[in-house]
């Protein structure tokens, strides 16, 4: 970073404070990087109906690392996150072709049964969706749905403590988790997400419907559960981008990968001018 | 109104013209209230005619409003607390009287004689019926009144349903009933219990096949076994113990051992020593009925008395049944004491317990009650099952294009036309399907309550597609995305977040199903049957169609008094029957 460092930051004033913030948490957080991958994409397409989604994407996501998704609206993030966990396969128009590859196996095989491969990796949407069930219901599903033999209360305290969210509920688990406010909802989907003891945790834009100190919140507790698992987060939110993450991946329209790289490349010296008028907000 | 206030405002930019959403306004405000009003006048008439009400003495009148009504009124005041409403339903119950009277005397010198109605009925329609209404309503929202109202819909729900229970039984055979909770649901729900506390997924999961092995064999076993318990024993085995055991469990749950071994066991030993021993130590009731009733409305009034205690609100509110029970025997003390005549009610327990009769005043309408409850027992279950499966598997399980899109397309528009085919053709293919195809018989419970269920349906289906579709595919796709699969995820999710609104279809469908006479009169159910259907195949008549045969009776009593009550028995059942439904709707709603 030395050598680019001034001309960066001559070139783009407005981008200061976020190559600051970037520096000082996005590379403190995790040990050394793994050399392991945790999904993988090869020459990937994805089309709705006629429409191009997602252009010849490939790319590399570390293991219990946080990889963020970037990049304007309608540029294919969504859609790259339904790959890995063949969410897509709901939506009739939609088409996939090459390889997701996870756990060293392509999803799209043949072999593959989706329901299975979801067993493994969590999802947490924009717009917090707990059941209309209680909160120990919420969390329990995923462990009821697959048959967990062990202690389920045990679990269901696990997780909510993972989630940073049992000191808040410990006392009403039994009443209705839409009883809970917004941000507390976000963070019960992310206690039911890793309640079944996933591998990769995807989430897409988990904070956008949430006020500021709801959002730091998850973002503190992303950060925790890198330790556990590999997180990929879509955000229209740089800075949390910056904070959050170790591995960075901007899409541009039309479905391409731009420019992937380490967190702090990418907000300090990315190689694409686009990229860098993106990330400035000059244009997006 | 606020459309001439907005006009007179907004003056100065000119006018708007509102005369036509004026018009419509009132012109809908007054067809409905035209409707109501006809209906409510239909009512008052049956209602006169069913109890004898035009003969009746002022005294007799007199007598119960002192000791029953007033009583009543008077406890829903004082559950509601609110010096208001006490001041305005003073004011209308006295000025009610004054005015009805003078109104009543008016048109009787001036216009003309009203038929069978004297000013005291016209002040107990006109304005107790309604204040009462309007009573209770603000009585319910104070403790006290809650938990009386609580209380009194327990007792007589629990026992409508006991009641409801025996006349299953009289065409559904206990003994086969008694092996197959024995040999199949007792064995399914331990292995069930065993697995939920020693945490065995095994166990859990085997307790349908056992269950469902045990049931075939219950099957095979009933022929050849000779001897069984009594009728009694079977229902307290089978139904007493483990509805006292469930009360037992909610009020476990709540807190108290030794509150839950009383709620479920008092109930439990009160109904098993009537039933068992009722007749021989002289207590007048008996017999395996009575242990139903007293078992299926003890334990729910147990629970509920165990939690308002707990509260500790509102436990005045606990007297009301006796203040009714009372108030009822004081009257008729009264009554009794100073000879005042009774009125020659045409609803009374023989009607409700006899069977049809040349003489007017022996006919009653068990056989035909017993069929319609019969009848709506097998609509209910069947259109329920076949309406949910089908909306399930339209909504959730085919694909929108493709061949499979255009063939669901066109099953939509299918069921939605038969919704409006009448319902003489319904009859005509129950006819010709379940009565001559499959053999069913004519006129039998089967061959009618399939026809009903066929008849209603697309109803159900519609609707219960409509509450299918209502829930947010959020849900859905937070079920698909932990890995669940598209069966778990309609069960675990999608079906409880409809089943408020698939059950709103079902009633109102029921509701039509109930009052049918046409398809029934198709399929040759009997008009009148004389002995209560002893099987499923047996000759049925339902409620309509009796009250149908008695209208065309030549004798007046029968035109007008018999009919009138069987109308008002049909009314009652049917509006208990719904608005059982829709207070389990609401808690349905409220509990998810
Ligand atoms: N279910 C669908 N059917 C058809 N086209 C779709 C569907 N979902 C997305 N698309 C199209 O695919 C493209 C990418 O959409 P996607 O939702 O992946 O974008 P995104 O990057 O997540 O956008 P945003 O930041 O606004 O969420 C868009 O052009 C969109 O119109
Ligand atoms: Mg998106």
């Amino acid at each position: 970073m030395s050598n680019t460092e001034s001309e960066t930051q001559t070139e783009t004033e407005a981008s200061d404070s976020l190559i600051t913030t970037d520096v000082e948490t996005g590379s403190n957080g995790r040990s050394a990087p793994s050399n392991r991958t945790a999904v993988a994409a090869r020459d990937l397409n994805v089309f709705y109906g006629d429409e191009q989604a997602i252009d010849d994407v490939t790319m590399e996501i570390p293991e219990n690392r946080v990889t963020a998704l970037i990049g304007p609206s309608g540029c294919g993030k969504s859609t790259f996150l339904r790959t890995i966990n063949r969410m897509n396969d709901m939506i009739e128009v939609c088409r996939v072709e090459g390889d997701v590859e996870f756990g060293g196996k392509n999803v799209y095989d043949d072999d593959v049964d989706p329901v299975a491969l979801r067993r493994k990796i969590g999802m947490v949407f924009q717009k917090p969706n707990p059941f209309p069930k209680s909160i120990r219901d919420n969390v329990a599903y995923g462990l009821k749905i697959q048959g967990f033999d062990g202690d389920v209360d045990e679990r269901v305290e696990e997780s909510l403590k993972g989630a940073a969210l049992w000191d808040e509920v410990k006392d009403q688990l039994d009443s209705s988790g839409l009883d809970l406010s917004g941000g507390q909802q976000q963070r019960l989907c992310i206690a039911r997400a890793i309640a079944p003891d996933p591998e990769v945790i995807l989430m897409d834009e988990p904070t956008s419907a949430l006020d500021p100190v709801a959002a730091s919140k998850i973002e503190d507790l992303i950060d925790d559960l890198a330790e556990e698992y590999t997180v990929i987060i879509v955000t229209h939110n740089m800075q949390q981008a910056a904070r959050i993450s170790d591995r960075t991946a901007v899409f541009l329209t039309g479905g391409r990968l731009v420019e992937y790289d380490d967190t702090t490349k990418i907000f300090e010296d990315p190689e694409e001018q686009r990229v860098e008028d993106y990330i400035t907000g000059k244009f997006g | 109104m606020a459309t001439d206030t907005d006009t007179a405002r907004i003056e100065g930019f000119g006018e708007v013209s509102r005369v036509r959403g004026i018009i419509f306004e009132y012109l809908s405000l007054g067809a409905s209230v035209l409707g109501i009003f006809a209906l409510a006048v239909l009512l008052v008439y049956v209602t006169i005619d069913a109890f004898d009400l035009a003969g009746t003495s002022p005294l007799w009148l007199l007598t119960y409003f002192v000791t029953l009504v007033v009583p009543f009124l008077a406890f829903c005041l004082y559950s509601a607390r609110d010096r208001e409403v006490t001041r305005r339903a003073v004011t209308v119950a006295g000025g009610g009287l004054v005015a009805v009277a003078a109104v009543f005397t008016a048109i009787e010198t001036f216009v003309g004689q009203i038929p069978r109605l004297n000013w005291q009925l016209a002040y107990l329609f006109v304005v107790v019926a309604p204040l009462t209404g309007y009573l209770v309503y603000m009585g319910a929202r104070g403790r006290p009144g809650a938990v009386g109202f609580g209380l009194v819909g327990r007792l007589i729900g629990g026992a409508a349903i006991g009641l409801a229970f025996s006349v299953l039984f009289l065409v559904f055979d206990e003994r086969l009933w008694f092996l197959a909770y024995t040999l199949g649901i007792v064995p399914g729900l331990f292995a069930y219990a065993y697995g939920q506390l020693r945490n065995s997924s095994t166990a859990v999961t085997a307790a349908l096949p056992v269950s469902l092995v045990g049931v075939v064999l219950a099957v095979f076993v009933r022929d050849v076994l000779r001897t069984y318990p009594t009728t009694t024993f079977i229902y307290l085995w089978t139904l007493a113990i483990p509805i006292a055991a469930a009360g037992a469990l909610v009020v476990n749950a709540r807190g108290s051992r030794t509150a839950a071994l009383a709620a479920g066991g008092v109930p439990l030993a009160l109904a098993a020593v009537v039933g068992l021993f009722g007749r021989a130590i002289g207590l007048g009731v008996g017999g395996p009925n009575a242990l139903l009733v007293i078992a299926l409305a003890g334990v729910p009034v147990a629970v509920y008395l165990h939690r308002v205690f707990d509260v500790g609100e509102g436990v005045t509110g606990l007297g009301l049944p006796v203040l009714l029970v009372g108030g009822a025997l004081a009257g008729a003390l009264v009554v009794e004491t100073f000879g005042i005549p009774t009125p020659n009610s045409w609803v009374s327990g023989t009607f409700l317990t006899e069977a049809p009769s040349r003489n007017a005043r022996d006919a009653g309408l068990y056989p035909a009650i017993v069929g319609s409850v019969i009848i709506i027992a097998m609509v209910a279950v069947l259109s329920f099952v076949l309406g949910v499966a089908t909306s399930v598997f339209l909504e959730e399980y085919t694909a929108d294009s493709g061949v499979v899109g255009a063939l669901t397309r066109l099953l939509q528009i299918n069921i939605a036309n038969l919704a409006a085919v009448p319902s003489v053709v319904y009859g005509l293919l129950g006819l010709g399907l379940f009565a001559n195809l499959l053999g069913f018989g004519f006129g039998t419970a089967v061959t009618v309550s399939l026809t009903l269920s066929l008849l209603i349906l697309p109803i159900t289906i519609i609707s219960a597609q409509e509450a299918i579709r209502s829930v947010p595919d959020d849900l859905r796709r937070g079920s698909d995305a932990m890995g669940a699969t598209r069966w778990q995820t309609t069960k675990n999710v999608v079906l409880p977040e409809a089943f408020p609104g698939i059950l709103t279809g079902t009633i109102l469908a029921l509701g039509r199903a109930i009052g049918e006479t046409a398809p029934l009169i198709m399929v040759g159910a009997a008009t009148t049957v004389f002995s209560a259907p002893s099987s499923l195949f047996s000759k049925f008549s339902a409620m309509p169609m009796q009250i149908y045969a008695w209208a065309n009776f030549p004798q007046a009593e029968f035109r007008y008094g018999v009919v009138a009550a069987g109308v008002i028995t049909l009314l009652t059942i049917l509006v208990g029957m719904n608005g059982t439904a829709i207070l389990l709707r609401n808690r349905a709603e409220r509990g998810s």
